[in-house]
């Protein structure tokens, strides 16, 4: 198997995208212009570092950053 | 007065109840409760009761879903509910469901199933539901914050249990009994799910796919596992060259059965013969579809063939955006000691392909028949077969007509026991 790299520039441009919204991998790629798989290691690397988390719609997961996802959690139970 | 009326009424029809059950979880907490041990989430059961009661009263649901839960690293396995009625039943207003990796046809220990319960006895709620419709054993309710000790604590347990799949990842793969128990077994169901499972652990906690992905392994086409009905990779065991024939055990069974009329009248291609005078059968193997009527009447008589293996068949469903799809044949036979390396391969292409173009929520079956099978062969790098037919040449489901029904013992029963069929009215007429 091809092992999968990337530079810390295309990490950084993830980790901006991921405290805007609630994404999945494939719109993220499409956005940041980049390989699917490259995005894929770069957010599981970064939920393993804590940077990243996963958010569920109760049926679709998704990606953000913890401190969007707690933004978005506090909205959520305002209504 | 009862604080729950109208779900008292339930547990008095004919069907066991989960009222019934609710209720007994909730004495089984009371009473663990009074004896000191170490309960976190005490009333839960009966408050959850209460909760369904109000939903009744008010006819709509009172959950709501989804949400930050899950365990460090994982995606998936963790459902989040959260209770409206936080100022009334605050006992379930977090109420999440967690999957639990069932093992390989469903083999437990008492061992094994009572540790499990008394970490969920702790945790959780301590209600079940043994298995989802996908086999993960189900554990529902509990809170946010003891999901991760929950887990660990399964972690900890001998033998270990593990979450199981959801949302858009490889759900939690399950297969019939196999071997264990049943010598139609055509390949090792058991080993297979468990090296599957290993295999692509990755898959299985992060989801990342437009939408859910089901393995299901049946070790003969009886599909005790309904994997052509609902699994996007269906892998179903089968044979090759002619079924043996035991002439004695024949002659055994024309004793007792009918075999002309249970058994050669049946053959839905007419494969088969049976000489009444020597009491002997012939089949034509070039002829059968693999039904497995004949095998299943006459099992000391007839077995599967010796050249075993097992058929995939590819993108089944049940109902959600485009209906219900059975699955169609993507490889005809691969032998059994190749299914391993063979399933990972195809199931890598397949994941790849659908990744890239599959819409959101878009099963791989709906892909299929969005890009047509062409493209899909040429994904996995299958000829075309003329096995890979869309409908059979002769219906494996039967059907019958009005006067040929029989009315099962069990409905008589029923009906001795004063069950009432059901007639729902529409605008004023039954139907």
């Amino acid at each position: 198997m091809v092992e999968i790299t990337y530079t810390e520039e295309d990490k950084q441009k993830v980790l901006e995208k991921l405290d805007q919204k609630l994404w999945k991998i494939k719109d993220l790629a499409k956005v940041l212009r980049m390989n699917k798989k490259v995005v894929q290691k770069i957010v599981m690397d970064l939920i393993e570092e804590g940077k990243a988390a996963y958010w569920s719609s109760g049926s679709t997961t998704y990606y953000a950053t913890p401190r969007y996802i707690e933004e978005y959690e506090k909205r959520r139970a305002e209504g | 007065m009862s604080e729950t009326p109208l779900l008292d009424q339930i547990p008095d029809g004919p069907w066991p109840s989960f009222v019934k059950e609710i209720k007994k979880t909730a004495e089984l907490q009371d009473k663990a409760v009074a004896e000191g041990k170490d309960i976190k989430m005490p009333g839960s059961a009966r408050a959850l009761l209460k909760q369904i009661e109000i939903s009744y009263k008010d006819k709509k649901t009172h959950w709501k879903h989804g949400g930050i839960v899950s365990v460090v690293g994982y995606g998936g396995g963790v459902i989040g509910r959260y209770s409206d009625l936080e100022d009334i039943v605050p006992e379930v207003h977090h109420f999440h469901t967690i999957r639990v990796n069932m093992p390989s046809g469903w083999f437990y220990s008492t061992k094994a199933l009572r540790q499990l319960m008394d970490v969920w006895e702790k945790w959780g709620s301590g209600i079940t539901n043994f298995h989802g419709s996908t086999g993960d054993i189900i554990l529902l309710g509990t809170k946010s914050e003891y999901l991760q000790p929950c887990f660990e604590d399964m972690m900890k347990l001998d033998p270990p249990f593990d979450i199981g799949g959801s949302g858009s990842d490889l759900r939690t793969p399950s297969a019939c009994m196999g071997p264990a128990l049943c010598e139609f077994a055509c390949y090792d169901t058991l080993q297979i799910c468990h090296d599957i499972t290993m295999e692509f652990q990755n898959e299985l906690h992060r989801p990342m796919w437009p939408y859910k992905f089901k393995f299901k392994f049946s070790g003969c086409p009886n599909d005790c596992v309904a994997a052509k009905a609902r699994a996007d990779c269906a892998v179903i065991g089968t044979w090759k060259g002619e079924i043996q024939i035991d002439q004695d055990a024949v002659k055994e069974y024309a004793e007792w059965m009918d075999i002309e009329e249970e058994v050669v009248k049946l053959c839905p291609t007419g494969a088969i013969s049976y000489d009444a005078e020597k009491k002997e059968i012939k089949i034509d193997n070039s002829n059968c579809v693999r039904c497995m009527h004949c095998i299943n009447k006459m099992p000391k008589a007839l077995k599967p063939g010796k050249e075993r293996g097992a058929t995939v068949l590819i993108g089944a469903k049940a109902p959600f955006v485009e209906g219900a799809i059975i699955g169609w044949v993507a490889v005809p036979f691969i032998p059994a000691d190749e299914l391993f390396d063979t399933l990972c391969e195809i199931a890598e292409k397949i994941w790849e392909w659908w990744d890239d173009i599959g819409k959101f929520r878009e099963r791989v079956g709906e892909l299929i028949w969005r890009r047509g099978i062409g493209e899909f062969l040429n994904v996995i790098g299958q000829e075309a077969d003329v096995r890979m037919i869309k409908h059979p040449r002769t219906n494996p489901f039967m059907f019958f007509k009005e006067e040929e029904l029989v009315e099962s013992e069990v409905v008589k029963k029923l009906k001795e026991r004063g069950m009432k069929w059901r007639s729902f009215e529409y605008e004023g007429e039954e139907i």
